[in-house]
């Protein structure tokens, strides 16, 4: 169980890690990021930690929405 | 921390795991159409499936009171994130 | 084997039977209530698909919805039994709050669902079928085609409208 487990969740983390470095629209890369942090918890759950995962889980919007406020508006068309 | 239920004794044949498969395999599924989407507000749908995926995944794993209030606090602020950015993207002022 | 893969099925019925009626009774497909939802139904609709079922889908994706409390309340009564689907309940309310949502829709689904799950538990369907159940069912609405799936839910809402 644990080797699927691993499995999935790990390569859930490389194509966010690629589609992030790949992508052109910092839109985009925001959605590669919301898919790397999602692949990420999972392992931290795995192992126990799970306040870590809580406090994990509360800040990761926070930062995106703390990156949308700081760019601005939509500037390029993709 | 140490938890009294270890998740590498069950058994990786056993019919109880069909759950943890299935969200685990419709997990990838929806990350490999996030990124063969071309538009990026129809990405943000495929994201809610990943969401909804990785939910369940983390609660069927570790059957704890904490797994619970982890798992909800992924949703709700997956969630968020997914209003921030189609917000943002839209044009809208994001008034939070 | 055969046993869980047929209750598998069952619960993903019953769950899709219950987000898709819970949304469609608090009218979640008749506006967008945010402005991201507004847009992802036009994405939708640019697509070829119809506009009052993209909305309904934006909603989905936009603030948690009867899907996410069906989903929570699976998850607490696989955890905690009945006061844990109640705690989703609660939570589920608070993050439509943060959302910036003004509706009932996920925190009804969420009780709704807790007693039907626990219902269905004294019958040999337990939680944990239901979670896989309605990830099934999210699948099949926002995760197949976003084309045929809008247009369904279009001919469900001429139902109710």
């Amino acid at each position: 169980m644990n080797e699927f487990y691993i499995l999935v969740v790990s390569l859930i983390i490389i194509i966010g890690v690629i589609y992030v470095y790949i992508s052109r629209s910092p839109f985009d890369k925001l959605i590669g990021l919301a898919i790397m942090l999602g692949g990420a918890i999972p392992f931290i759950a795995l192992n126990g930690y799970l306040d870590v995962a809580l406090l994990v889980a509360v800040i990761m919007p926070l930062t995106t929405i703390f990156i949308l406020q700081a760019t601005g508006r939509k500037t390029d068309d993709s | 921390m140490m938890l009294e239920y270890d998740p590498g004794m069950i058994a990786i044949y056993s019919p109880t795991m069909i759950p943890i498969y299935l969200c685990g395999i419709v997990a990838i599924y929806a990350v490999i159409r996030v990124v063969m989407e071309k538009n990026t507000l129809r990405k943000l749908v495929f994201l809610s499936v990943m969401n909804f995926a990785i939910t369940g995944l983390v609660v069927l794993t570790i059957p704890d009171i904490m797994a619970l209030f982890a798992g909800l606090a992924y949703f709700i602020g997956s969630n968020l994130e997914a209003n921030a950015i189609a917000s943002t993207y839209v044009g809208g002022e994001y008034s939070k | 084997m055969t046993g869980l893969v047929l209750n598998i099925i069952i619960a993903a019925l019953v769950s899709w039977i219950i987000f898709i009626t819970i949304d469609i009774i608090f009218k979640l497909p008749e506006r967008g209530g945010v402005s991201g939802a507004d847009g992802i139904g036009h994405a939708i609709a640019a697509d070829g698909g119809s506009l009052n079922g993209g909305f309904m889908m934006g909603n989905i994706v936009c603030s948690p919805d009867a899907s996410a409390g069906v989903l929570l309340a699976a998850c607490g009564v696989f955890v905690a039994g009945i006061p844990g689907g109640l705690i989703a309940a609660v939570v589920v309310y608070v993050g439509n709050r943060i959302c910036n949502d003004p509706g009932y829709a996920g925190f009804t689904g969420a009780v709704w669902a807790t007693f039907i799950i626990s219902w269905f538990g004294l019958i040999g369907i337990t939680p944990d079928v239901f979670i896989a159940g309605m990830v099934i069912a999210i699948l099949t609405i926002q995760g197949i085609s976003h084309r045929y799936a809008s247009l369904l839910l279009n001919r469900l809402w001429r139902i109710r409208a």
